[in-house]
């Protein structure tokens, strides 16, 4: 299912002009990562907000194709109508992904600098053993 | 006599058979305050910490790693009601000092006698002033110094002073020289944030005590109505699997400060049947609004959050402060997908944060879920509770306006991403509705709240729980009103007097 959150997450930030996109900043290892690192639950949400994200371009642009299948163009508009559509749900759904993919984007060195952040030392990972 | 660390053990290991004085659950706000009170007055102490020991060299830098780390859960908790709204608290040694601002503000005078008229207990004024006069001390409590303070919070209190907002100020908090790195929600890598894992708990070690990580507390044992120790099974930091058993026994009392969510759920697995138990769950709900600068103001330069305004906590009920979040968080709350959301992103230099909280007097539960042992928590704000969300929005756009913002963006669903300063009166007729906000529920009250009458509270004046010997909770969980300001001295006040009282029984 890493499949289904990467294609969501690389419609939701993509690239723009020389602004670096989700798919500019290790996307993959870090979708790795967090599917072995997280719970199932929140696992199981992102990947149903991917799914919601990637059915909907019918209720969004009215278009009957899944997200991925769109134009650019299209993609652009589906992912900007779905982040902000009035169905509640729908779009807390797409939150949880969004949320996701902020982690990767605004957490990468190339999208630091261009903000003047010095890039983050990676995250130690440990605790007192002792 | 010295006591040490117990981490982790796997199913491979012996369990562990502890016997102390008295066991204290939890190890943030209340659990530590409660804990070195008791070390400090001859007794041997053993923490019980549901999350791992992290030191500041431990800490994570990054929002992700803050959510694996440091959060309950991943930060994954969320309100059930109208609207899902998230519940942030930290597990792990220091509990929720880790991850917050420090902020420190004393107990307000009305409180207490809100507690006296409503909920039948007193006597508590002076001596939690006594405790956070200590503690203010003990802590290193200062105001953000001038080169910690940065743009946001310079151009809030501007803001502020020009419209002549009351009560606005720097922050005083529990930082001992702050740097201004920013990085206060991940956790103060520079050791400026006094934490409760940086003083209170090693100091109970270091008076012979225990601290038992990574060991979330499933039952208080009691022997007949006398609450005796406490069991529960290990869980690995990093893999969720779990460990051996432990049973940390205490000959004279057991403290639960496992916090707002948890603490109830811990009396409620353990067979405390009480009318109250679980119930008048408070918060402080909030949300922010950005402003939008010509210049860069680099809000992640300076303290995480430097200035408040407490004026506004008694009419209509808020507390108004700033809050700087990392380009990781700032890329999910701005609105928007797609080439869009990448154009408001690229501004991010130029935007400013600032927060409302709302003094909610909308009530709600908290209770196990089904399946597994975490919490559900049900609430919703009420008509009455919106308007002042809404009230606090708009002193935030005028505030910003007054401190030079150009444009304000307030993300309400349904409204335009961006208001003009001749625009704001449209925020007079924003939604009622929590679904159309990103809003955060800060600061938890309530679940085991103290009073007199057995069948509206948990626990009397004391802390103690109705029917029970030796068994004290000691976290916000007891506040039975909303504070309307930081709630971490009151719940330090709080926890200390109740150790106090624990010893002289």
């Amino acid at each position: 299912m890493t499949w289904l959150v990467r294609a969501a997450i690389v419609m939701l930030y993509p690239r723009v002009g020389d602004w670096p996109g989700a798919e500019d900043c290790d996307l993959d290892a870090f979708l790795e990562r967090f599917r072995r690192e997280t719970t199932a639950l929140m696992w199981i949400g992102v990947v149903l907000g991917s799914l919601v994200f990637q059915l909907t371009p019918i209720v969004t642009i009215f278009v009957p194709l899944p997200a991925s299948l769109l134009s650019k163009e299209m993609a652009n508009h589906h992912a900007e109508r779905v982040s902000t559509t009035n169905i509640y749900l729908l779009r807390q759904s797409v939150f949880l992904v969004k949320l996701v993919a902020g982690m990767v984007w605004g957490g990468h060195p190339s999208v630091r600098e261009r903000f003047a952040l010095r890039p983050l030392p990676p995250d130690p990972g440990t605790w007192r053993t002792s | 006599m010295s006591g040490r660390h117990i981490p982790f053990r796997g199913q491979d290991e012996a369990s562990l058979d502890l016997e102390v004085d008295f066991v204290v659950v939890g190890s943030g706000a209340g659990g530590a305050a409660a804990a070195v009170t008791l070390a400090r007055g001859g007794a041997r102490v053993a923490i019980v910490e549901a999350g791992a020991w992290r030191d500041p060299e431990d800490y994570p830098s990054s929002a992700y790693g803050a959510m694996r780390d440091l959060m309950d859960d991943w930060g994954s908790q969320v309100t059930m009601g109208r609207a899902l709204w998230p519940v942030v608290q930290a597990r792990t040694v220091g509990g929720t000092t880790v991850i917050n601002s420090a902020i420190c503000v004393r107990t307000p005078d009305d409180i207490f006698d809100q507690w006296k008229n409503d909920h039948g207990v007193s006597g508590l004024r002076d001596r939690v002033g006594k405790a956070q006069d200590r503690i203010e001390r003990e802590l290193s409590v200062e105001e953000v110094p001038e080169n910690a303070r940065g743009l946001s919070n310079i151009y809030a209190k501007r803001g502020a002073d020009e419209l002549r907002f009351p009560h606005s100020h720097y922050m005083r908090r529990y930082v001992k020289g702050c740097e201004g790195a920013g990085q206060c929600l991940q956790g103060c890598r520079g050791r400026r944030k006094q934490s409760t894992n940086l003083n209170y708990v090693p100091e109970t070690i270091e008076r012979g005590g225990f601290v038992v990580s990574s060991a979330p507390v499933d039952r208080i044992v009691f022997e007949r109505n006398k609450a005796v120790g406490v069991t529960g099974r290990f869980v690995h930091p990093a893999t969720r699997a779990s460990g051996t058993r432990f049973v940390v026994r205490a000959k004279k009392g057991v403290v639960v400060a496992a916090s707002v969510t948890h603490s109830p759920l811990v009396l409620m697995r353990s067979g405390v049947k009480l009318r109250a138990l679980g119930k008048f769950f408070r918060a402080h709900p909030g949300t922010g609004v950005f402003g939008c600068y010509d210049e860069p103001v680099d809000m992640n330069v300076g303290a995480t959050q430097g200035w408040a305004s407490t004026g506004f906590r008694e009419k209509p009920g808020l507390k108004l402060e700033t809050l700087a979040i990392p380009p990781e968080l700032v890329a999910s709350r701005l609105s928007g997908g797609g080439a869009v959301l990448m154009q408001r992103l690229a501004e991010y230099r130029h935007l400013a944060m600032w927060c409302h909280a709302v003094r909610a007097e909308s009530t709600g539960t908290v209770s196990q879920s089904l399946i597994g042992d975490k919490p559900v928590v049900r609430y919703t704000l009420d008509r009455a509770d919106m308007e002042r969300f809404r009230q606090g929005m708009i002193l935030l756009a005028k505030q910003h306006f007054a401190a030079g913002a150009k444009e304000i963006v307030p993300g309400i669903a349904g409204m335009p991403f961006k208001l003009g300063p001749d625009e704001v009166h449209l925020l007079d007729d924003a939604p009622l509705d929590p679904r159309r906000y990103v809003a955060i529920l800060s600061h938890l009250f309530g679940g085991c709240v103290m009073g007199k009458d057995e069948n509206t509270s948990v626990t009397d004046g004391h802390g103690r729980v109705h029917g029970f010997e030796g068994l004290v909770v000691a976290d916000a969980s007891v506040i039975p009103t909303n504070l309307g300001v930081n709630p971490q001295h009151t719940i330090m006040g709080l926890a200390t007097i109740f150790a106090e009282e624990m010893l002289a029984a």
